[in-house]
């Protein structure tokens, strides 16, 4: 096997700002935005896409970071977390989890609200089970998820006849 | 890892046939990147990332049958209007795939190659007599074999898949109009589930009876199954409770699970039994 | 403008604009729900190294020899150690553990060696190069080969391997026997459940200059905590700081010292740098300990009209290759025994025995949801041989406001009869129960059950099968007694608070109780915010720095919301009677004329505004007297600890509620679906009600993964599912519907009349669901999880014809 200097240059766009990072050729998306980027808001759950912490939107679609090669990424769209809030005011669905007690312990919190942002992104108006499948791949040990249901929930657009 | 990102089917083969060290194609990772962190699989010198080829990604018709990329996502499948029209239960067990995130990340091509027997896409494409297209780098740039899928797994983990080559296409014929076919699998949760069996099945009527069916198994035998000896209950048959009775007993013998972590053998049988004769049923009603 | 103008006049603060019992969203949502809150994985300091341990992975085996010297010979390795190289001061409830192992290993996550290193995958690489040669001994399975003849010792001083016993008794058990019309016994065997915290355990350790230690640490008890790791790790008590960064879940798994935290502080101390010690998810699963497996063997009996007459339990715990607080379970499962409903004759033994299975800890109800299933089951048992309904039963037997029960707790509320009610109503209970009843008594009259089932609509069947007759309904209830005060273990079950006004009015709280997700922060500011007549947003909660805030026994027993709410609630009122005071002074009022709301100083009988508090508190530190606001305040509850005989008021109140389950079974693959759970507790009062709905949601979700699916499964000491695959979390569609309702009974200890609520929801819930599936498919399962295997075992065993 050939030795090489196990490090590749990576560009990406991360919530909307270009960069450019060395990165192990193992590493994996979350490797990156947490310790080269310092995105920590995307958490370490169980590294195997069975718990949905480390959920970030890759090129408009929800995944897990712990799966994706950062060298994967090259040329991507990245959004975390930290790219929703913006001018300092909390995105929708970030107040709908603090207005409906959607938070506990909070750290399956941040890939909660990323897979309804995909979810919202696609559709609108999803029912209750709708948004039961959006989040299927995201465990919370702390809230029995009834209230992340309706926090997301309040935030579907209803057309007239639901009304 | 050396990284590899070809834009074109050759260009992959000719990468990964070259190549003296181990080298691994890669398509969504999903399964491949746990196995590598936990050490349950060696990491290659260096990975081919097959999901920029274009030609490997997206539903399309092809001489009357329905071509599927090997590259394209469990969502992407679902999604697809043509696939929703021409194969229902292939875009109900991709559907039926973990979550989301994997979904969206995972590829048909990467779900048949790692050979589970608990692949979900697998036992639809039994169903549907799929056959699979595999490309192998020659000095005149790719050859295509075509594998039925039938034939396309030796064993867990383990397909026809020779080192060099990769899976690019799977293509099949779309259901008839007024065919029945259902899929459903058994896990102990609704979601993120591995099933701990599956079951499909597929029926044409002609003259009142049975002319054509198709029974597949998943997560009972070491490859997923195709149930030949419920098959051959069905044919020439109409739908009585004797028949699915018959069946039953037929798919109970012919399965082969074993005893796991997830559930025990005679659980699975139970379970398989009781699957098959829930669809059987419905079929009959409809 | 005038002052008096800027001052808005706010009306006279009347019941419905009071702060307590609305819903107010968690102060630290916002940080979380940003991504802003640093948890331990995410915190970072400058030349921090990362900790790795290594692992027996063998269940029971003595040491010959380590060889380090690979690992560090390897590049970017700081500090390897093993026992020879630390003190090994024994450690935890039964004293029989060190942070590394030095002979033998009596488990599979024992600890062996650890490494510090430059990088996380050094750490790893170099506890792969430690060689450790073991002799292998032979492995004790369960409680029943460690008590077996000839069964090998596991520790030397135990010959028995029956660490602890403990028994309990009140009455006369053969009085009981003598007086009953039936009597009901069977066996109950209950699971290991992982806490499946989703943020791993982890610490960072570093010292400074002078030799202080700082640890970035997730306890639930940092003050204990604090001083059991003085000795542990040889530095004095007072040296050391705790600062506790958010927590990614708790749920009693961090009341204990772990052996992963004295390792991280010997790293450091070897290698004068700060170390980071985080666990993977695996590491998570195999080297933290679990829910208490236990077999419960219960005897009880009835008079022809429901009144109970005996409970005499009998039961093992396994107690795994070392003990931690989970051993004293016993303690709260005896409070259940003794205590929930009214029972003249209670007697109980457990033994607590060493075994080489991984190790149980606290965990979310300490020993309750087992306790509690063994019982519940057993009374729907007992009603069904006397021919009553288990409500009926329940209801009879029901203790009143006012009560002692036998083991000497003074019930100065209960609502324990509303609460049975109320979920009795909201469940539509005799209707549903009845109409299960029916149909059952249908199918077993018919041999061909298929045709006989009703029919259900696609919509009843739900999802997965839209054709099938094979679906039957039930309903099933179960009740908790827990501790709703405290629960007086030490010899203190305190808390103190610092409150500190500024001359803006503003609050800082601190607090010695933690947040670890439960809201406890939020409450305690409420709870000042109404003492002190100050809007939510005025209130700063500091409650994760020893080095500031005063004494508490920790997070654990239910006790945050009562005994910090209590010390917070009169330390706000001190505050507010100096207020009122100094604006009586400088208003030229009495202060019992006075008021002070939303931040204003009111006139107590219109309402009209006055001055502002930020004014007055200016007037006092600027003033003639030269005085600033800061109360404190110890709160000790009115409860006594046990006495020898386990008699005792051991809290301050006691909280009850009522859980009724309504489950469909598949009879074909043996599917529990659980569709509605109906929950009425007796909270004392309602505070936050956001807050607690949210804890009672949890609370149900949790107890039916407990119920339904979750099991560490453990064959020859080794863990067979240490990962989210094989061990079966509840997801976004197992929740259930849930009807909650709450029972307001003013506790006159409580602040506000508030109980405590953290653990109560997860206890009745298994036994609810347990009973409703005898209900509804007319099988006892006396052994959880109720996984689709299981019960379809119970199911053909069942119908097959009796010989």
């Amino acid at each position: 096997m050939p030795q090489v200097l196990d490090r590749i240059q990576i560009g990406m766009v991360v919530n909307g700002e270009s960069v450019t990072i060395m990165a192990p050729s193992t590493a994996t998306l979350l490797d990156v935005l947490r310790n080269g980027l310092e995105l920590t808001g995307t958490k370490y759950g169980c590294g195997e896409g069975e718990c949905g912490a480390c959920s970030v939107l890759l090129d408009g679609r929800v995944v897990n970071s712990c799966l994706v090669l950062a060298v994967e990424c090259e040329g991507s769209k990245v959004l975390t977390i930290e790219g929703l809030e913006s001018n300092g005011q909390l995105h929708p669905i970030q107040k709908a989890f603090v207005d409906y007690g959607a938070v506990q312990c909070g750290f399956c919190t941040p890939g909660m609200i990323m897979a309804a942002y995909a979810l919202l992104e696609s559709n609108p108006a999803p029912t209750e089970d709708e948004v039961k499948r959006g989040l299927e791949g995201n465990l919370c040990r702390c809230t029995g998820y009834q209230k992340i249901i309706e926090a997301i929930l309040s935030l579907a657009v209803r057309g007239a006849d639901d009304v | 890892m050396i990284y590899h990102r070809p834009k074109t089917i050759e260009e992959a083969l000719s990468l990964i046939g070259r190549s003296a060290w181990p080298v691994s194609p890669l398509a969504g990772g999903t399964d491949l990147l746990p196995r590598w962190s936990a050490g349950v699989q060696d990491r290659p010198a260096s990975i081919v990332d097959l999901k920029h080829i274009e030609d490997l990604k997206g539903v399309s018709r092809a001489n009357g049958d329905i071509r599927i990329g090997a590259c394209t996502s469990m969502s992407e499948i679902e999604a697809d209007p043509l696939i929703r029209a021409a194969a229902p239960i292939l875009a109900e067990a991709v559907g039926r795939v973990a979550c989301p995130q994997i979904r969206n990340r995972a590829s048909i091509g990467g779900n048949l190659c790692n050979a589970s027997p608990a692949a979900d896409s697998a036992i639809p494409l039994l169903l549907l007599d799929a056959e699979v297209e595999v490309a192998t780098h020659t000095d005149s740039g790719a050859t295509i074999r075509t594998v039925p899928i039938e034939e396309f797994f030796k064993g867990p983990g383990a397909t026809v898949v020779a080192p060099g080559e990769i899976v690019t296409h799977l293509r099949f014929k779309p259901v008839p109009q007024g065919a029945f076919s259902a899929w459903d699998k058994f896990g102990t949760r609704p979601a993120m589930e591995i099933a701990v069996a599956s079951v499909g099945v597929a029926v044409e009527l002609g003259g009142g009876v049975i002319s054509r069916a198709r029974v597949g198994y998943g997560s009972v035998a070491p490859v997923p199954l195709r149930g030949k000896a419920a098959e051959a209950e069905l044919l020439g048959m109409a739908l009585s409770p004797e028949v699915i009775n018959r069946c039953e007993n037929a798919a109970r013998e012919e399965i082969k699970p074993i005893t796991d972590v997830r559930a025990s053998q005679a659980y699975r049988r139970d379970v398989v039994a009781a699957m098959l004769r829930r669809i059987l049923q419905r079929a009959a009603s409809s | 403008m005038f002052e008096a103008a800027s001052v808005a006049t706010p009306k006279r603060r009347t019941k419905k604009d009071t702060l307590i019992g609305r819903r107010i969203p968690k102060l630290d949502a916002p940080e979380k729900a940003t991504g802003l809150a640093r948890y331990i994985e995410d915190l970072n300091f400058p030349r921090m190294l990362y900790g790795k341990i290594l692992f027996a992975d063998r269940p029971h085996a003595r040491i010959v020899s380590i060889d380090t010297s690979a690992a560090r010979a390897m590049r970017g390795v700081r500090a390897v150690i093993t026992a020879a190289d630390i003190n090994l001061v024994p450690f935890g409830y039964g004293q029989d553990n060190t942070a590394l192992k030095a002979d033998k290993v009596t488990c599979i996550r024992d600890e062996v060696a650890a490494v510090a290193a430059d990088t996380p995958e050094i750490a790893a690489e170099a506890v792969k190069r430690i060689r450790v040669t073991y002799e292998d001994l032979p492995v004790v399975a369960s409680p029943e080969e460690a008590v077996a003849d000839g069964a090998p010792i596991i520790h030397e001083k135990i010959a028995d391997n029956t660490p602890f016993r403990y028994d309990y008794s009140h009455g006369d058990i053969e009085a009981g026997v003598g007086d009953s019309h039936i009597i009901v016994e069977d066996t109950y065997t209950l699971q290991r459940q992982a806490h499946c915290c989703l943020g791993t355990s982890g610490i960072i350790a570093s010292f400074d200059a002078d030799g202080r230690l700082t640890l970035h640490s997730l306890t639930q008890v940092p003050f204990l905590y604090k001083n059991d790791l003085a000795r542990i790790v040889g530095v004095a008590p007072e040296k050391i700081r705790i600062i506790q960064p958010p927590i990614g879940g708790g749920f009693g798994s961090k009341l204990d010292i772990h052996p992963f935290e004295p390792i991280c502080i010997f790293l450091a101390m070897k290698t004068s740098r700060p170390v980071k010690l985080v666990f993977t998810r695996e590491e998570e699963f195999l080297a933290t300990p679990t829910r208490q497996n236990a077999v419960i063997y219960m005897r009880s009996g009835a008079r022809k009209d429901g009144t109970f007459t005996f409970r005499d339990v009998r039961m093992t715990l396994d107690n795994g290759g070392r003990t931690s607080w989970g051993a004293t379970t016993p303690w709260i499962m005896m409070r259940s025994f003794s205590s929930l409903y009214r029972v003249p004759h209670v007697r109980q033994h457990a033994d607590i025995i060493y075994t080489n299975n991984i190790y149980a800890c606290a965990f979310r109800g300490y020993g309750n949801p087992q306790a509690t299933f063994a019982l519940e089951s057993q009374i729907d048992q007992l009603a069904d041989e006397l021919g009553m309904d288990p409500l009926d039963v329940r209801l009879i037997n029901a203790q009143k406001p006012g009560e002692t029960t036998g083991q000497g707790m003074v019930l100065r509320t209960c609502g324990l009869k509303e609460c049975l009610e109320t979920s009795a109503a909201n469940a539509g209970w005799e209707t549903k129960r009845r109409e299960a009843e029916a149909s059952r008594n249908q199918q077993t009259e018919t041999p061909n059950r298929a045709a006989t089932v009703r029919e259900r609509t696609k919509e009843q069947a739900g999802i997965a099968c839209s054709h099938c007759r094979s679906m039957v309904r039930g309903v099933g209830m179960a009740s908790f007694f827990h501790v709703g005060g405290g629960a007086k273990i030490y010899r203190s079950d305190g808390c103190g608070t610092i409150l500190k006004l500024d001359d803006f009015g503003a609050v800082t709280v601190l607090t010695g109780s933690s947040e670890i997700g439960q809201g406890s922060e939020t409450v305690l500011a409420q709870i000042v915010a109404e003492g002190l007549g100050l809007p939510m947003k005025n209130i700063r909660v500091i409650n994760n720095d020893t080095e500031l805030t005063p004494w508490d026994v920790g997070v654990h027993a239910s006790r945050t919301t009562f005994i910090a709410g209590n010390s917070v609630l009169r330390a706000a009122r001190e505050a507010r009677r100096k207020l009122l005071a100094a604006a009586a002074a400088r208003l030229k009022r009495e202060p019992d004329q006075l008021d002070l709301s939303e931040g204003k100083v009111v006139d107590g009988a219109t309402g009209e505004a006055l001055e502002s508090i930020g004014k007055i508190i200016r007037g006092l530190h600027f003033g003639s007297k030269n005085e600033l606001i800061m109360t404190t305040d110890f709160y000790e509850p009115p409860s006594t600890a046990p006495d020898e005989d386990q008699m005792g008021d051991i809290s301050a109140c006691y909280a009850f509620g009522t859980h009724v389950a309504e489950v469909e079974v598949d009879l074909d693959t043996g599917v529990v679906k659980v569709i509605k759970v109906c929950a009425t507790h007796d909270v004392g009062r309602v505070i936050n009600r956001l807050g607690l709905e949210g804890q009672i949601e949890g609370g149900i979700v949790q107890g039916l993964g407990y119920c339904l699916s979750e099991e560490v499964k453990v064959s020859e000491g080794r863990v067979l599912n240490p990962s989210f695959t094989d061990y079966k979390l509840m997801t976004t569609w197992d929740v259930p519907e849930m009807e909650l309702s709450f029972v307001e009974t003013n506790d006159p200890a409580g602040p506000y009349g508030a109980k405590g609520v953290g653990e109560s929801p997860l206890i009745p819930v298994a036994a609810a669901v347990a009973n409703a599936v005898y209900n509804a498919a007319g099988v006892r399962i006396r052994e959880l999880p109720l996984t689709p295997e299981k019960v379809l075992a119970h199911l053909k065993a069942a119908s097959r014809p009796a010989e």
